[in-house]
């Protein structure tokens, strides 16, 4: 491929069939990093790129709005009552109330037809880095953690990644923080006396803060640590379904990004690997920031940038390189991203691209109209699928039931027969539903293909869908080495 | 004899499992095929063996647990009682086709889900320290099958050169590849893709409609593994116990997240012993956890990362049923750390009895060179004798 091409291949999405391909490469990278981020899609398969109108992207106080009526309406529908037990009321109830398949659908437009490529791979970079899984709750709030959480913070520092992640309702809520007490916190002491109440700490974020989120393993902290970690965020968050009198009362504020509960917190300063964290709600930020600066934290996360943009096999000189530029810039996110993306881009290694992304390559390159518009994200449709479905298939996505560890980097990983035939299928599907736009052989001018990748695609015949899957499902365009 | 709720297996999610199938001998290269089959379910985010079959007969257990300890449950004998939730189980404990393993673990005590994940599959001394996996390696010592070397998923099955994965795909306006086609994409890539790519032209080529959940995948693997040609282990995945909340439901100790997915593993056994048919006599179906829980609740229905948990077997294989155990306590003092479950057998050891019984493999070769650990105890004689 040419020089533009393999750059945008491997820390963009592929510039789409109908943009223009900048000349200066370097600039260009420096103009991506600080490029507008609108939600960009289509209302409907025949209408134009536009933004998402905002009704379709709801701030928290919204979100939280429209479960409490999801969660009312279920409550009917169980008891019968009200007309809401039939299958019409069920299902508008999910369409109005639900986010999860509006955010996810959103998403998905954003890297089909958003300009601004390289932020959405680093967004996606690091919605993996912290994995709200989809446990019905969290449906609600995975989308705008990671608008709102991620996209909107790769400008600043990661200590203000970290702490706006941490204190995220969705990653409160997915690793159970807000259930968590302090075991000497006045909750925990009142349900002591009562038979039937139960208030006690959870240690699951607190472990996850350290283990994926900042030092890792390889920092060696104990499991003191790690129950330390969790009474510094034991009060954190509250029930997204909570009323919202009852959230008043307990956190003082109408804010779910900044829900403190008091009653639920540990009294006393703790120590977390030999840092001592003062009491109350001040003492999470010193607790992040203590952990963003940390030195197994810039190694471990430098080594993840490197492993996931530059080479499965990044070189010591890589790592180090970006560990320097984060400790010279107190860990400025634009700056780190500066130096992966150009360690990235002069190392002749292949990338293998996980699924999600090379389909949206695909499709950009194609200019396929494979996703619905956003006005049909629950309507059936013949050909195209419903975009969740289209994720599910594919073996990635952002809103299914994970780990918190999130998706591997590693191509080791993703090599499988199954995972393999769902690109000949994609590729296939694509083709025939997605009314793609230029010719193979326009797509393979434009790129500038490797003369391996036109013999191979040559070698299957004159069919036009035969020869498309065969150049999406070439080395070339998977990110994987020539023989 | 139990209270499960008819229709609480509609609340499932289809699809919460993945299949690996492995060691399909190969015509003219395997040396004969072994005298059985093995499966293996991993349960991953760490299963509360203590809820799965509590140990009713251990006064500390109530004083401990009572707000998440089954009242449902099955009695076994004086001592244990088993989760209502796993009835199919229970039902082939009465026939001798099905025992536990309790208060055991793979000797991993850190208590990550990612160490303990890898630890368990990759089989190795320590976390992260084999690229391939302890059954990958014992099917690869069977000689049961084998042409190319690739890192396949998971890491439990590699080190075997022709396993397998199976997921059925359902896309919307795409048709099965054309083997054709593909054998043509395989011939312009690298070694290890162009194998994988060899792989899913010759899947191509046979037709198999399989419904994806859990069970059916299994009543599938079941019945693949019944041919006389087909594939000698299988690995089947269930999430989600990782049971930090909500671990019952209130007011129902025999209900909640726990109860679900234990549901799901007995449909899983019970769809291995459907497709298995009459190579039921010769299968053994082992869980494979990546930790224990926590003794006591954690104050949100639930519990926390622990260390010792219990191993279900199932198979003709067995000679007869029971809960083996050498029963610590849970007592404070009788805990791991003061707060799990101590594992009393290394698990490594029922992963090798079942190779071995499965296999042929003798167990000093299974310790030396599955499990690197050359002096790891043989509890062949306490399932199988």
């Amino acid at each position: 491929m040419n020089k533009q091409f393999t750059i945008a291949q491997k820390i963009g999405l592929m510039f789409r069939y109908d943009e223009n391909v900048p000349q200066d490469m370097e600039g260009w990278i420096e103009q991506q990093l600080r490029a507008p981020s609108p939600a960009l899609g289509i209302a409907n398969t025949s209408a134009k790129v536009t933004q998402w109108p905002d009704e379709l992207q709801p701030n928290l106080s919204k979100r939280a709005g429209m479960w409490r009526r999801y969660r009312a309406l279920k409550k009917q529908q169980r008891e019968g009552k009200n007309g809401q037990d039939t299958e019409a009321a069920r299902q508008a109830n999910r369409h109005e109330n639900l986010m999860q398949e509006k955010d996810e659908h959103r998403f998905v437009q954003r890297n089909v037809y958003g300009a601004d490529q390289v932020k959405l791979r680093l967004t996606s970079f690091w919605a993996n880095h912290f994995t709200i899984g989809n446990t019905f709750d969290t449906g609600q709030l995975i989308g705008h953690a990671i608008d709102e959480g991620i996209l909107a913070k790769l400008n600043g520092s990661f200590a203000d990644m970290l702490y706006g992640m941490t204190t995220h309702p969705g990653m409160l809520t997915y690793l159970d923080n807000v259930w968590s007490a302090g075991e000497r916190s006045v909750q925990a002491k009142h349900c002591r006396r009562k038979p039937d109440c139960q208030a006690g700490l959870n240690d699951n974020l607190g472990r996850e803060l350290l283990e994926l989120h900042t030092v890792s393993v390889a920092a060696g902290y104990s499991e003191d640590d790690i129950r330390a970690a969790a009474q510094v965020l034991a009060g954190w968050g509250i029930d997204f379904g909570e009323e919202l009198s009852a959230m008043r009362e307990k956190t003082g504020s109408n804010n779910h990004w900044n829900a403190y509960k008091k009653r639920w917190a540990e009294p006393g300063p703790k120590k977390v690997m030999g840092q001592t964290i003062y009491a109350g709600r001040s003492g999470l930020r010193q607790l992040t920031d203590f952990l963003a600066s940390h030195d197994h934290t810039i190694n471990y996360i430098s080594t993840k940038l490197c492993h996931h943009f530059i080479s499965d096999s990044p070189t010591k000189a890589h790592i180090e390189s970006v560990k320097s530029v984060w400790h010279q810039s107190n860990g400025d996110l634009n700056t780190i991203h500066t130096q992966v993306l150009k360690l990235a881009i002069n190392s002749p290694d292949a990338k293998f691209l996980w699924p999600m992304t090379w389909l949206f390559q695909v499709v950009r390159l194609s200019g396929a109209t494979y996703f619905k518009g956003w006005e049909n994200t629950h309507h059936y449709d013949d050909k195209l699928m419903h975009t969740k479905k289209v994720f599910e298939e594919l073996g990635q996505s952002f809103w299914s039931l994970r780990q918190p560890d999130g998706y591997p980097n590693d191509k080791a990983e993703w090599m499988s027969a199954e995972m393999f035939e769902r690109r000949v299928r994609f590729a296939d599907a694509i083709y025939k539903n997605g009314r793609t736009r230029p010719s193979v052989n326009k797509i393979m001018d434009r790129i500038g293909a490797a003369e391996q990748t036109r013999a191979l695609v040559a070698s299957v015949g004159p069919s036009p869908k035969d020869q498309f899957i065969t150049l999406m499902c070439s080395p070339e365009l998977m990110g994987l080495e020539y023989v | 004899m139990s209270k499960l709720i008819p229709g609480r297996r509609n609340l499932l999610k289809a699809g919460a499992a993945s299949l690996f199938l492995a060691g399909v001998p190969i015509a003219g290269l395997a040396k004969g095929k072994p005298p059985g089959s093995i499966s293996v379910i991993i349960l991953e985010g760490g299963m509360d063996g203590l809820a799965t079959i509590p140990p009713i007969g251990d006064p500390d257990l109530m004083r401990m647990r009572k707000a998440i300890s089954p009242e449902g449950y099955l009695p076994l004998n004086d001592f244990f009682g088993l989760h209502p939730s796993l009835k199919f189980y229970a039902q082939l404990m009465a026939r001798g086709h099905a025992s536990a393993v309790h208060a055991t673990a793979f000797p991993y005590t850190k208590r990550s889900h990612f160490e303990g994940q890898n630890m368990i599959e990759g089989g190795g001394l320590s976390p992260f320290s084999e690229k391939t996996g302890w059954l990958g390696r014992a099917l690869d010592l069977a000689d049961v099958a084998g042409r190319s070397l690739s890192l396949d998923m998971p890491l439990i099955l590699r080190g075997h050169h022709e396993n397998d994965n199976f997921y059925p795909a359902s896309i919307r306006g795409s048709s099965r590849p054309k083997a054709d086609l593909v054998n043509m994409i395989a011939m312009g890539h690298k070694l290890d893709a162009a194998q994988i790519f060899t792989k899913v032209a010759r899947k191509s080529e046979d037709n198999v409609q399989v419904p994806r959940d859990p069970a059916s995948l299994a009543t599938y693997a079941g019945r693949a593994m019944a041919q006389a040609d087909g594939p000698v282990a299988s690995v089947i995945r269930v999430d989600n116990f990782d049971t930090h909340a909500n671990q019952v439901e209130e007011g129902d100790t025999d209900a909640g997240r726990l109860a679900r997915q234990l549901v799901v593993v007995d449909d899983v056994i019970a769809g291995y012993r459907r497709g298995l048919g009459k190579a039921w006599d010769d299968a053994i179906i082992l869980t494979l956890t990546e930790f224990g829980r926590t003794v006591a609740v954690n104050g949100t229905r639930g519990t926390d990362h622990g260390y010792g948990s219990v191993g279900l077997l199932a198979g003709g294989a067995l000679s007869g049923s029971g809960v083996i155990a050498d029963w610590p306590g849970l007592s404070k003092q009788d805990q791991f750390e003061k707060r799990d479950l101590m594992a009393t057998i290394d698990y490594r050891s029922v992963c090798a009895a079942c190779l071995e019984k499965a296999l042929g493999i003798d167990h000093d070769v299974i310790a030396s060179q599955v499990f690197l650990q050359p002096d790891l105890p043989r509890v062949f004689d306490h399932l199988f004798a």
